[in-house]
């Protein structure tokens, strides 16, 4: 529902674990876990940034939408 | 001015409602006390008389009045108690340094009714005032009421910050 974060396959293609994000990017595994579990409220501009450059991947490959209704988001 | 710890006007205002507080509980108990014993008021000041080298002035009456003035400083000290309770912990969590939370809100409104009730008690105790002769003052404080407002825009602010509080934490 709404925006979801999806971390788990680009970590799993770049080989990167979540700890290693979280010290690349500088964000607590805390609150990537908060990204990651849908809690989050919003992202910065900064953070998405930071994210994209470790990964080499565009928002979209981890940011999805889907419908209030209850449809799924893409499969990892 | 530092906002917490030793030496800050928080700590300085913790301190004195502490001081207020227990300066309200000695009237409440004092209060008490007056309520059991007026009944042999007459008794013991009779008794007193009695007693050679003692000069009381025996013709002592304890009308409906008295009573009624009681019950009014039992009400308002009952409010400042709640208040000075609340504000204590809202001065809590100001301490542990997260003031902005939901219950901070909460709890200015509640000192906001019960400010509202002290005042509205006054205006009950006066009006039975009339009836009952006793010495109530009855006043009509701009200050007062305008105050109560600031309360509850106070308690406003702080549902809204708190609100704010939580989605700044959880951005990421």
């Amino acid at each position: 529902m709404g925006i979801s974060v999806k971390l788990d396959r680009v970590l799993l293609e770049r080989g990167m674990s979540l700890t290693e994000l979280s010290e690349r990017v500088g964000v607590t595994i805390a609150n990537l876990s908060i990204l990651k579990t849908g809690k989050a409220k919003a992202i910065r501009f900064s953070t998405l940034e930071a994210i994209c450059k470790e990964l080499k991947c565009q928002p979209g490959d981890i940011l999805f939408f889907s419908d209030e209704d209850g449809a799924p988001a893409p499969a990892e | 001015m530092r906002a917490i710890g030793k030496g800050s006007l928080a700590s300085i205002l913790a301190m004195g409602l502490h001081v207020m507080r227990v300066v309200i509980w000695i009237a409440f108990v004092g209060l008490s006390i007056a309520v059991v014993m007026i009944p042999f008021a007459a008794v013991i000041v009779g008794l007193l008389s009695g007693v050679d080298g003692v000069n009381v002035d025996a013709s002592v009456s304890i009308d409906g009045g008295d009573y009624l003035e009681i019950a009014y400083y039992f009400v308002t000290a009952a409010v400042l108690l709640f208040i000075i309770n609340h504000l204590l912990e809202i001065l809590k969590t100001l301490r542990f340094g997260s003031p902005f939370v939901m219950e901070n809100a909460d709890r200015f409104r509640a000192i906001g009714y019960a400010l509202l009730i002290g005042e509205l008690a006054k205006f009950a105790f006066g009006f039975l005032s009339i009836f009952i002769e006793a010495d109530v003052d009855v006043g009509l404080e701009l200050i007062t009421w305008i105050a109560i407002i600031a309360v509850f825009v106070l308690s406003e602010v702080f549902r809204e910050g708190a609100r704010m509080k939580q989605e700044q934490e959880l951005t990421i």
